[in-house]
């Protein structure tokens, strides 16, 4: 056999071009179709991928890997609606969820994810579903008098935790905080342990996660303030890929008929979240605001 | 996603920060390593048998798990008995333990690789133990085993980003939060492995010439 350079490269170069040119055709004829057929996909594997964060009420793993909470309660509710049988939930870390999303490692983020205008630029939310305050877990007694983020910044060298990515982790280094003051804390368990092992002055999540928490620690020398001043009351909502607004917008239109029904009330009342917090306000009022 | 250098150069600084604490890191916990490498490895000499088997189990022990699940016992289950240690020294601590327990075995292999006619002739030139130790043994025995120590100095460093877990502000945590406030991992996570692959090149070139010179006196 004879060896052609020169044909080789042509041939190989042919190749190229021609590999090339059909993924463009595939990448272009695929990517619009891809968003309406989103739900048909859906509908038919019969499960939708959600993020979750395990922290009670709003997403909870349960000790037999059953997955609860209001906010994949919410979802497996809504999806069924739309003909998608079940929901199958990842335990992600929040600052990971919306990369997630982006990378199309998720269908849906519904964790409790609070809605900030820098969050909305990033995602499709839905409309508002689980509100609540923000609230700080600290020794009995609250001994460094801590009633807002400010007041842990101004402290020399109190500590506070958070979960990494969360709401309470921005609130903090926005308020002053400087970042090694800012623990990252990977869950709530240890959130705890680490205010009882005196490893930080203050663990920060919404009230009623601090509240379940505190329940199950059942340590009395802890407690809870609440809420936080100056933190105002946050909702949250599902959240979506941003080239994936038909599937947000099929789910926003049976959220809405379920607040209407009730069923809405149903799903989340039980978990202490109030309905009526999440139907006074829309998604636009929620990204535009200025904290 | 595209790459973006002005995103890079905002968090350019966080990141050394990182950078800085790993490196503090890994320099206090190999020292930590040598240390009880070192003790080990002579316990296990001593003729004492319940210092040497004990020895031997522990570090059997401390090989056997994963460094992760120490260092969650040295962060949440020391406190408990009444111990609490800052996140980088309860890192450090763990770094140091796990890999004490494989420069041990450096040493082990170093010392024993000093045939035993050398320790017969130096009792024959009417030395003691300890200048026996210091001026016969150790110089033949040291230089081979800095190769090997160096590799695991290396293998340290590229560890350090398990003290996340632990909520030390090491290089990985940095971008993990970086990453999270600003929703892109692509510029801080390739930043990450860049500084860890150019660190890794820097030490072994200084490595290498440690060697070499400590090789022409062995």
């Amino acid at each position: 056999m004879t060896f052609d350079r020169r044909t080789d490269f042509v041939t190989f170069r042919t190749a190229l071009a021609a590999v090339v040119a059909t993924g463009g055709i595939l990448l272009g004829a695929s990517a619009p179709a891809m968003a309406q057929e989103a739900l048909e996909e859906l509908r038919e594997q019969g499960f939708a991928r959600i993020a979750i964060a395990n922290e009670p009420p709003y997403t909870a793993v349960n000790p037999d890997g059953t997955v609860a909470g209001a906010g994949p309660d919410l979802a497996r509710a809504v999806f069924k609606k739309l003909g998608v049988e079940d929901v199958v939930a990842s335990v992600s870390e929040y600052g990971a969820m919306i990369p997630g999303l982006q990378a199309g490692r998720f269908d849906a983020v519904t964790a409790g994810l609070f809605m900030k205008p820098q969050r909305c630029e990033a995602v499709a939310y839905s409309q508002p579903d689980l509100c609540d305050a923000e609230a700080l877990a600290v020794p009995k007694g609250n001994p460094l008098n801590f009633q807002s983020y400010e007041d842990i910044a101004a402290h020399p060298t109190a500590k506070v935790g958070a979960p990494g990515g969360g709401t309470e982790e921005r609130l903090a280094l926005e308020a002053g905080v400087p970042r090694d003051r800012v623990i990252v804390v990977p869950d709530g368990q240890s959130g705890i342990k680490m205010l009882q092992d005196g490893r930080i002055d203050a663990y920060s999540l919404p009230v009623l996660s601090i509240g379940d928490l505190l329940k199950k620690a059942n340590d009395p020398n802890l407690e809870m303030v609440a809420p936080v001043k100056g933190a105002p009351i946050y909702c949250a909502g599902a959240a979506f890929s941003k080239d994936n607004t038909e599937l947000r917008d099929a789910y926003d239109k049976v959220l809405a008929e379920m607040k209407e029904s009730g069923e809405f009330a149903e799903i989340i009342e039980p978990y202490g979240f109030s309905a009526e917090a999440a139907k006074q306000v829309t998604r636009e009022e929620l990204c535009t605001a200025s904290n | 996603m595209e790459w973006s250098w002005s995103f890079v150069w905002e968090i350019l600084p966080t990141l050394l920060e990182g950078v800085k604490v790993t490196i503090i890191a890994t320099l206090l916990g190999s020292a930590l390593a040598l240390v009880v490498g070192l003790f080990v490895a002579l316990a296990r000499r001593s003729d004492n048998p319940f210092l040497s088997r004990g020895t031997g189990f522990l570090a059997e022990f401390i090989r056997g798990t994963p460094l992760l699940v120490q260092l969650y016992f040295l962060f949440y289950i020391l406190p408990d008995l009444g111990l609490t240690l800052s996140p980088l020294v309860a890192g450090t601590i763990g770094l140091g333990l796990h890999y004490g327990t494989y420069t041990a075995e450096v040493y082990r292999a170093g010392i024993e690789n000093v045939s035993r006619g050398q320790w017969e002739a130096a009792k024959a030139c009417n030395l003691t133990t300890p200048q026996a130790w210091r001026h016969i043994i150790l110089p033949q025995a040291i230089p081979p085993m800095i190769p090997a120590l160096a590799n695991y100095f290396i293998a340290m460093f590229k560890e350090t980003p398990l003290l996340s877990a632990i909520t030390v502000l090491e290089l990985m945590n940095q971008a993990r939060s970086v990453a999270n406030f600003n929703y892109r991992y692509l510029e801080p996570m390739t930043l990450v492995g860049v500084f860890f692959l150019v660190i890794s090149i820097i030490s072994v070139i200084g490595l290498r010439a440690l060697e070499r010179r400590f090789g022409r006196l062995g």
